[in-house]
């Protein structure tokens, strides 16, 4: 993708990442509402967490005890996870509740 | 005391009442006056303990009352501290608040380390190895963004200490189903370099042949990407795309794939990963790779500038179209892991500078190709001995070809065969037992045979 020879695909390029930028600015709002109401602990996300956690986290490493981390680190942590191992993000909510709630 | 007070007095009224009687009685006794004497003694004697009494009862009193002074002190300063601790937990109450109101931005440190021992069939020492160091930070802000960082730190054979940014990206959450990433970022090219790499988690000394430093597979990039998960009832599809800088040309030619800085073209490579979960224990997944990479116009030393776009039918292409592409499946169920992965890719002819050629030459296209294929299986489920139960025996086989340059043919282009037990001592700390025999192609390359310990934490 030769920029020099595609200026019209260097604009593309750049107002595509600005739009994703725009647009990440305001579907964020709605992604932290989101995660918020994983603050209150519901019996059947933890659930869903623990089953999420058996066949996701198992995939590549051993599973950690989640008494291993407090709860803000795993809340990094599993934030980490998400976008390292592309976990979709209602399986990473259940697994950060199911990890908080049993640590 | 008082009733002692009242039974005293009692006593010397009685006393005091029988005076007449004793008085009458003493007429017919032999010395009445000595027996008045003694009575009046015994009675001053008795008012003198009286006095005694009252003092002591006076004193009693004094000490009730200074008691209760004291008890009532001792109330005022209950409620006192009573007051002050409201105060302190009011004021704790407040610092909680504000330190929950700064606590947006929290941060994780974890990583990795291993250290080992190897031993080789060709000619040399055996010896100790110190392995790396990776720390790694995350620092997440709110639920929507996380820097995220890895060093790399090793000993050189010469005893020189190496420190390298493996990666350092910036994670936007925009959505649900999609994240951008912005810096250098672990390639998203297949699924060792992303997801298995760090040695607590390869179940291997090594990586497969071709998918280490100075393989095919890429190592990382430096650019944008926008990579997420979107759920299909109880499975998923995961994609990456990435724009990056690419990778760029060495001074022999070969493509060098691990992120630069910065772009010595403006040329961006284009690629990244699709996956696909059939069932929720298989994984599969598809890559593809392209970019343009550039002779060189002058020797290393001058620095790499490319010279992309100067095409002379007298000497060729000075910049060349390089594609990558390949597929990985990984079934990962219980003890049970097993894992597929293959990548190929050319570099298009290509008119730069090399070592040999000052002046330069028309190198022909250069092609590469790897895979392997490896299962491993925990012994947790078969033996009720703890020591069994952390044992997990591993076999990998894989193939690494490179056609169009000898020398880097000659070097690399190889079977490998890995034999392994890992003794897991816990869920992140594993010691690794194995054997690994590299069939080197070229026949002028001699064959190795590799013995190998490891220990890793990942922490």
């Amino acid at each position: 993708m030769n920029m020099n020879k595609k200026p019209m695909a260097l604009m593309t390029m750049i107002a595509g990442v600005g739009a994703l930028i725009a647009a990440g600015s305001l579907m964020g709002t709605a992604a932290i509402a989101a995660e918020k109401k994983a603050d209150t602990p519901d019996p059947m996300l933890i659930v869903k967490g623990a089953k999420a956690w058996k066949e996701n986290c198992g995939r590549c490493h051993n599973l950690r005890s989640p008494k291993e981390l407090t709860d803000e680190e795993w809340d990094t942590s599993v934030a980490h996870m998400r976008t390292r191992a592309n976990l979709a993000a209602k399986d990473a909510r259940a697994i950060r509740a199911f990890l908080q709630s049993s640590n | 005391m008082k009733n002692k007070l009242r039974i005293t007095s009692a006593l010397v009224a009685g006393l005091l009442g029988t005076i007449p009687t004793v008085a009458m009685a003493a007429q017919t006794s032999p010395s009445a006056a000595e027996v008045n004497q003694a009575l009046l003694e015994r009675i001053a004697k008795l008012e003198a303990e009286l006095g005694d009494l009252r003092a002591l009862v006076q004193q009693s009193v004094t000490k009730a009352k200074d008691a209760e002074e004291t008890a009532n002190n001792a109330q005022k300063t209950a409620e006192s501290v009573q007051k002050t601790a409201k105060s302190a937990k009011k004021l704790v109450t407040n610092i909680i608040k504000k330190s929950e109101a700064g606590s947006d931005i929290q941060w994780h440190l974890v990583g990795y380390a291993n250290a080992g021992f190897v031993a080789s069939s060709r000619p040399g020492p055996d010896s100790f190895v110190t392995g790396k160091f990776n720390p790694a930070f995350h620092f997440k802000y709110k639920d929507f963004f996380l820097y995220e960082s890895e060093l790399e730190l090793t000993t050189s054979a010469d005893g020189e200490t190496n420190l390298e940014l493996e990666y350092s990206k910036f994670n936007i959450f925009l959505n649900d189903y999609a994240t951008l990433v912005i810096g250098k970022y672990l390639s998203p090219i297949g699924q060792f370099q992303e997801r298995l790499h760090p040695t607590w988690i390869n179940k291997i000394q090594t990586a497969p042949a071709g998918f280490g430093h100075d393989g095919i597979q890429p190592g990382s990039d430096t650019g944008v990407q926008l990579r997420g998960a979107i759920p299909m009832g109880d499975t998923r599809f995961t994609y990456a795309v990435a724009l990056g800088n690419g990778p760029r040309t060495n001074i022999e030619g070969g493509v060098i794939t691990s992120g630069m800085g910065r772009d010595d073209n403006s040329n961006k490579s284009f690629g990244g990963r699709i996956g696909f979960f059939p069932v929720p224990y298989l994984e599969v997944g598809g890559s593809y790779l392209t970019a343009k990479v550039d002779g060189y116009a002058s020797g290393p030393a001058a620095g790499h500038e490319g010279i992309s776009g100067i095409t002379s039918l007298a000497t060729g292409p000075s910049d060349a179209t390089y594609e990558l592409w390949g597929f990985d499946a990984a079934y990962t169920k219980g003890p049970l892991h097993g894992r597929f992965e293959y990548l190929s890719s050319t570099r298009d002819v290509l008119f730069t500078i090399t070592d040999s050629s000052p002046t330069g030459e028309l190198l022909p296209q250069l092609g590469m190709e790897a895979w392997y294929g490896q299962i491993s299986y925990r012994l947790s489920s078969i033996s009720s001995s703890t020591a069994l139960q952390k044992l997990e025996p591993v076999i990998r086989y894989g193939e690494f070809r490179i056609t169009g340059q000898d020398e880097l043919s000659a070097e690399s282009s190889q079977n490998r065969f890995n034999l392994g037990m890992n003794y897991w001592v816990a869920p992140t700390i594993v010691t690794k037992f194995g054997l690994e025999w590299r069939d080197y192609q070229d026949l002028g390359v001699e064959d190795d045979t590799r013995y190998q310990f490891q220990i890793s934490y990942g922490f």
